[in-house]
């Protein structure tokens, strides 16, 4: 493929794709059961707050095929699935705080015996009143956690001595993962207590302590396997229940069991996205400069607090965006509520967090009259000043001013924007809008321990690879780039390294696939171990072969050279192994210079922040709310990249995930705490026809991580998924047209025709009082 | 004389099946008795694509290939049919399809889980289409979701497969295959399995002669409904009559002044003959369902389902088509407009059947439907509205407007019809209509939409559709 053993900035297929095109790519549901495989089936509560009066499962039992039958009073140990707190129960007791809260779970000789068999349960309930807005729980003070406030300077202050003042308050909604493969665990219970799991999680390590603790077993008797799973987006990062059901099951049969959740189940059952509302207060000048912000920051966590905490201080750490907030003051309220515990999400709150000051930093240049593209570039960070962000740390890889110049010159920016103005004083029942944002996210697990990752590294006598570490393939290419990583530094064919399952007895106690760090972190530990290797092989030569001096080779075409003497891989390999030289390493990393003290809420919490512009152009239907996305370009920057191609496909792939979730991707509960949106046809996620018509993405050229990060890449993990939020500013641009750009919409997320048209409604109604 | 197998042609063999069970799914056969597991579940709703097989039918002499839903078809429907799956695409030395090495090379797989559902829909599109555009990507690929990719690099695969040879294996087998397919037998076919039943008759008087046999059996035709009984409540159809081997009750016949429509004609052949005669009728069908829907499911079906979100029944109610109703109760034909009872009920008695629909082809009318979705595309609608008037010389003589999902069951707007009918064409007239619109429906709040909201639409597709006839011109952004 390339003469010079260059597996880096290269682009290449993900590893996989051959086989994820002929049908042979495995996932956990499609591993071979042994004979004697029972399969399983979760039943539910039917109420989302309620006190269990009786539960009667005796038809369950007598039902078609069915095995065993599990509930609390089988678990041996913790009755929790909750990753940092307590509050997921795995099965309920005497209480019920959602509606699909598991009570029981089946196993029989077909999945479908077994989900008929778990609809045949009797449950006695006394219904209690849910809780299922935030404004009920803000009003009941229905608090997971008590209120966390943040500043920096004076907001109050700053505010009255403002001479402009704009109040108000917005809503992002919920958000269903909705990956292509649900959630689905395959466990099969080995010699003495020994258990192996096959689960489609991005969380194995997590996995395998969790089903110990829940059958009071030490962890070096479970064993976590993942070969890849059929998308995450932070679904599978602590959902744990299917995977500990699972156990559950071949705990108490002894036999093999496969659990797979319907997509109805899979949708109930597990949380999603934390819809947040925010109420501000903002004082800026008469060029739209912010002096002060005070805003309450309130999410819906659902029944527990999963990664609530974690999910709501990236929120607050990223109520800035890509702007200086010199004053500004934070109210940050958890609100509990009687709906599926929301988890991880791609973005993980701070995606939230700067919609609340896009929306903020929107409203300003409306209530001014000026292009909110002109607003936007005057309150960015600076480079040598305002570059302290509100929680201390100094901003030194600020590229956004360079991207939003080349995007503003590249899209045309300037021209369209009075073209669209053009347009819609001529047309009465179709009107454009163009919006640009812009994206600065941070990188890194906020909870300073997790950043760190381990790797195995084998070279084999023959001179092949083999590589494991504990990132999870979803789908991101992570193997296929570490992969690339590792074949660069021995200067060998791609095709000599094996990727493998990650696997919790080869690589222990890992973070999860999360935080767009897996690359980052899992690469640099498996480059960690080939240096060792190639430190064990370097000594031997020199020993051997007579070399002195503190000469480092170069690993190249499939050689290892010190100056004019190269060795041949293969040969020196073997020669090692018969010299009894360790062939096999471990590695490992930990992310240098962050800190970050939660309490003070200061610090470093991140290594380095990622950039990123998108301008959108829409059109909508004034009559029926319909939207069409036009156009959009994008400039992203991916760092000096390892594979160009697959950093394309995270940038498109999470632009139209964020443009689903801020458009037309819509979770609704009932009042008395049932979900309705459970399935594909009621739930909706982007199809083909709703893309951009015109779609231009182009990798920042001038890209480059300051900090020493593999190959100086930098992640595409989730921050593209903001790159969407131009897609619903460009349609609040369409509305405001409606009254002549003299009124701000009122529009919260997601945009729906539905909200878009009773939007236009609120201003056309306004305009007839008003003008 | 019938037979209790069911027999189909898979990897260039006869696969024979005697007695299967009748409610289970093609891809649970797929999966758990072929053993192959390239095929995914991934909604068990046909809302996803993740399961998309192809089928070859022939027809004079050819075969026919066209993409499903595994997960909603029964297995009996296989019968007399060629099932391709993803791992059969290959050629047997191993190199990929064109299709497979185009998503190899464009990048149109992440996680990977959506992609083999992907390759099928794109195996027919290729196959069955000489050139293609942007327009037949959209229509082949909307249903098939994928959450990695943002469908870029998969549309640019499909595009590249334009200039390629559509010559493949496939094309290879061809006679062995054709002799297979003949090879299986035509015969009616009766299955038992423990306590269920299934019939599969050739001729419209077998089907009567079992219907006076069988009692309260469901009839199943495309089956994308009533397969969710299984699929998503778990429950067990016990009598199945199936409708799709009646070859007299799957035909297009075009006359002067009407369309007649075979009961079990498939909506996407319906869709090309209906386009001529009313775009927007088209239009509709075309955001319907994917194709995989379509390619089963058919008019008659959405008729007798009675849903009060049926997308074709306002427009058929305002064209006023007739039904056509057979059995053992005799013929007759009734007006649609009197053949919806009810949440879900319809005329149709015990022992009768939809022989065939029958569309009035109007000369002088101007037909108007517009469908509004949270999606474009592959989505249930929120409002449904379909309108047909007459206007001559600016008076409005003739007017029929009938909307789905603004009722329980799809419903004409008489009241506000009554306030048009041989009124002036004009925007007071319809200013003036729209307000009675709240008198003809009270519509639900529901997770599609709100009442207010439905209102709304309701009001403005009345005014969209006087502006378009007096703008002479379509007022939509995505046509």
């Amino acid at each position: 493929m390339n003469n010079e053993n260059n597996y880096i900035n290269q682009s290449r297929p993900h590893d996989s794709a051959i086989k994820h095109v002929s049908g042979h790519a495995e996932y956990t549901d499609d591993i071979k059961e042994p004979p004697g495989t029972l399969f399983g089936a979760i039943g539910w509560s039917k109420k989302a707050k309620a006190i269990i009066k009786k539960i009667n499962l005796n038809e369950v039992k007598k039902s078609e095929g069915v095995v065993a039958v599990v509930n609390y009073l089988d678990i041996p140990g913790r009755n929790d699935v909750g990753p940092v707190y307590d509050g997921d129960p795995i099965f309920s007791k005497d209480k019920v705080e959602f509606y699909g809260q598991p009570l029981f779970a089946v196993a029989a000789h077909t999945t479908e015996l077994a989900r008929k068999a778990v609809l045949k349960a009797k449950v006695s309930y006394k219904e209690l009143k849910p809780t299922t807005s935030i404004e009920e729980a803000l009003k009941k003070n229905n608090l997971l956690f008590n209120v966390k406030k943040i500043k920096r300077g004076n907001a109050s202050e700053a505010i009255s001595k403002s001479k402009n003042i704009l109040k108000g308050d917005f809503t992002t909604g919920s958000q269903e993962h909705f990956y292509l493969e649900g959630q689905v665990a395959f466990t099969i219970p080995k010699e003495g207590n020994e258990l192996l799991v096959y689960s489609s999680t991005q969380h194995p390590s997590e996995t395998q302590q969790i089903i110990s603790k829940m059958l009071k077993q030490k962890s070096n008797s479970v064993t976590v396997l993942v070969r890849r799973i059929g998308g995450g987006f932070g679904g599978k990062e602590t959902n744990f229940m299917t995977a500990s059901i699972c156990a559950l099951l071949s705990h108490k049969t002894r036999c093999p069991v496969k659990l797979k959740l319907d997509r109805d189940d899979d949708i109930i059952i597990t949380g999603k996205r934390h819809e947040f509302k925010s109420y501000y207060e903002v004082g800026f000048d008469d060029n739209g400069i912010i002096d002060g912000l005070k805003i309450k920051l309130a999410s819906k966590c659902g029944m527990s607090p999963d990664l609530s905490l974690a999910i709501n201080e990236r929120a607050l750490l990223h109520i800035d965006n890509a702007y200086y907030l010199k004053n500004i003051e934070v109210e940050n309220y958890l609100c509990k509520t009687n709906t599926s515990t929301s988890t991880a999400f791609r973005g993980f709150g701070g995606n939230q967090g700067m919609m609340a000051i896009e929306n903020i930093i929107d409203n300003i240049s409306r209530s001014l009259n000026k292009d909110p593209y002109e607003v936007r570039k005057l309150n960015f960070y600076q480079k040598n000043k305002k570059n302290i962000t509100h929680y201390g740390m100094k901003i030194e890889d600020n590229v956004i001013h360079e991207i939003f110049k080349r995007l503003i010159k590249k899209s045309n920016y300037k021209k369209r924007y009075n073209k669209i103005r053009e347009y819609n004083s001529k047309n009465k029942f179709k009107k454009k809008g163009i919006a640009i944002t812009p994206v600065k996210f941070g990188i890194s697990f906020t909870t300073i321990h997790l950043n760190q990752a381990g790797a195995l590294v084998h070279i084999y006598t023959d001179g092949s690879i083999y590589l494991n570490h504990g990132g999870i393939e979803m789908g991101q290419g992570t193997h296929t780039k570490i992969a690339q990583l590792v074949a660069h530094s021995f200067g060998l064919p791609y095709e000599k390294i094996q990727i493998s399952s990650t696997n919790t007895s080869k690589v222990p106690n890992t973070s999860a696939s999360a935080a767009s760090s897996t690359t980052d972190l899992n690469g640099a530990a498996a480059l960690n171990a080939v240096s060792k290797l190639k430190k064990n092989l370097e000594k031997f030569i020199k020993l051997k072969y007579k070399i002195f001096g503190k000469k480092t080779p170069i690993y190249k075409g499939g050689y290892i050279i010190f100056g004019n003497r190269s060795f041949k891989f293969e040969k020196i390999v073997q020669e090692a192994y018969l010299n009894r030289v360790s062939l096999s390493s471990s590695g490992f990393y930990s992310t240098p210079k962050i800190k970050f003290n939660k309490e003070k809420f200061i610090g470093r919490p991140f290594y380095y922040f990622c950039y990123g512009a998108a301008v959108s152009e829409v059109t909508i239907d004034t009559l029926t709310g319909e939207n069409v996305l036009e156009k959009v370009d994008i400039i992203h920057d991916a760092g000096n990249t390892i594979n160009p191609s697959l950093e394309l496909g995270q940038i498109e792939g999470g632009f139209v995930q964020g443009q689903g979730w801020l458009t037309m991707e819509e979770v609704k509960w009932k009042d008395n705490g049932e979900i309705t949106t459970f399935s594909p046809s009621t739930y909706k996620i982007p199809a083909v026809s709703d893309i951009p018509k015109e779609f231009n993405v182009e990798i920042f050229k001038d890209g480059n991580n300051k900090e020493n990060v593999v190959n100086k890449s930098k992640t595409t993990g989730e921050p593209p998924l903001m790159l969407a939020m131009s897609v619903f500013f460009a349609i609040k641009d369409a509305i405001a047209s409606v009254g002549n750009y003299k009124k701000i919409p009122n529009l919260n997320a997601p945009a729906t025709p539905e909200n878009i048209l009773m939007s236009i409604k609120k201003i056309k109604k306004n305009r007839s009082y008003g003008e | 004389m019938s037979s209790n197998a069911v027999e189909f042609v898979f990897e260039n063999k006869i696969i024979k099946i005697k007695n299967p069970d009748p409610n289970e799914t093609i891809l649970n056969y797929v999966r758990l008795n072929l053993k192959k597991t390239g095929t995914k579940e991934g909604c068990a709703e046909g809302g996803c694509g993740a399961c998309t097989v192809v089928l070859g039918e022939i027809k004079n002499n050819k075969i026919f290939y066209k993409s499903i839903n595994s997960c909603i078809t029964f297995l009996p429907v296989l019968n007399g049919k060629q099932l391709i799956l993803v791992e059969n695409l290959s050629s047997k030395e191993g190199k990929l399809h064109p299709v497979q090495d185009a998503m190899v090379n464009f990048h149109g797989s992440q996680c990977g889980f959506c992609t083999p559902g992907f390759v099928m829909s794109m195996f027919t599109m290729f196959k069955n289409n000489k050139s293609i555009d942007n327009e037949l990507i959209n229509d082949s690929l909307s249903g098939n979701l994928c959450r990695c990719t943002g469908y870029r690099p998969i549309v640019d695969a499909a595009k590249s497969l334009n200039h390629l040879s559509r010559y493949d294996h496939f094309d290879k087998d061809k006679p062995i295959i054709l002799k297979l397919l003949k090879k299986i037998n035509k015969k009616n076919i009766e299955i038992t399995s423990n306590y269920k039943k299934y019939f599969a008759p050739k001729t419209v008087k077998d089907l009567k002669k079992i219907l006076k046999k069988v009692k309260n059996a469901k009839l199943l035709s495309g089956g994308t409904d009533l397969s969710l009984e299984v699929t998503k409540k778990r429950k067990d159809l016990k009598k199945i009559i199936y409708l799709g081997s009646i070859k007299e009750l799957n035909f297009i016949k075009i006359y002067k002044s009407e369309m007649n429509i075979g009961a079990t004609t498939s909506l996407i052949n319906f869709e090309k003959q209906i386009k001529k005669y009313y775009l927007d009728f088209y239009n509709i069908l075309k955001r319907y369902g994917s194709v995989q829907i379509r390619n089963i499911g058919t008019i008659a079906g959405n008729i007798a389902t009675a849903s009060p979100i049926g997308d074709t029944l306002p427009l058929l109610m305002v064209l006023d088509a007739k039904v056509v109703i057979d059995g053992n109760n005799g013929k007759k034909t009734i007006s649609i407009n009197d053949f919806f009872i009810g949440y879900r009920k319809t005329k149709l008695k015990p022992g009768d059947f939809i022989f065939s629909i029958k569309i009035p082809l109007l000369k002088h009318n101007i037909f108007k439907a517009y469908k509004i979705s949270k999606r474009f595309d592959d989505d249930i609608s929120s409002v449904c509205g379909s309108f047909n008037l007459e206007i001559d010389k600016n008076l409005i003589k003739k007017v029929r407007i009938a909307f789905g999902g603004m009722s329980e069951v799809p419903k004409r707007a008489l009241k506000t019809e009554k306030i048009l009918a041989n009124s002036k064409f004009s925007q007071e007239t319809f200013n003036k209509a729209t307000k009675n619109l709240e008198k003809d429906y009270s519509p639900i709040d529901d997770m599609r939409a709100s009442k207010q909201y439905r209102l709304e639409i309701a009001k403005n597709l009345l005014l969209k559709c006087f502006f378009e006839i007096k703008n002479q011109k379509m007022l939509r952004i995505n046509q």
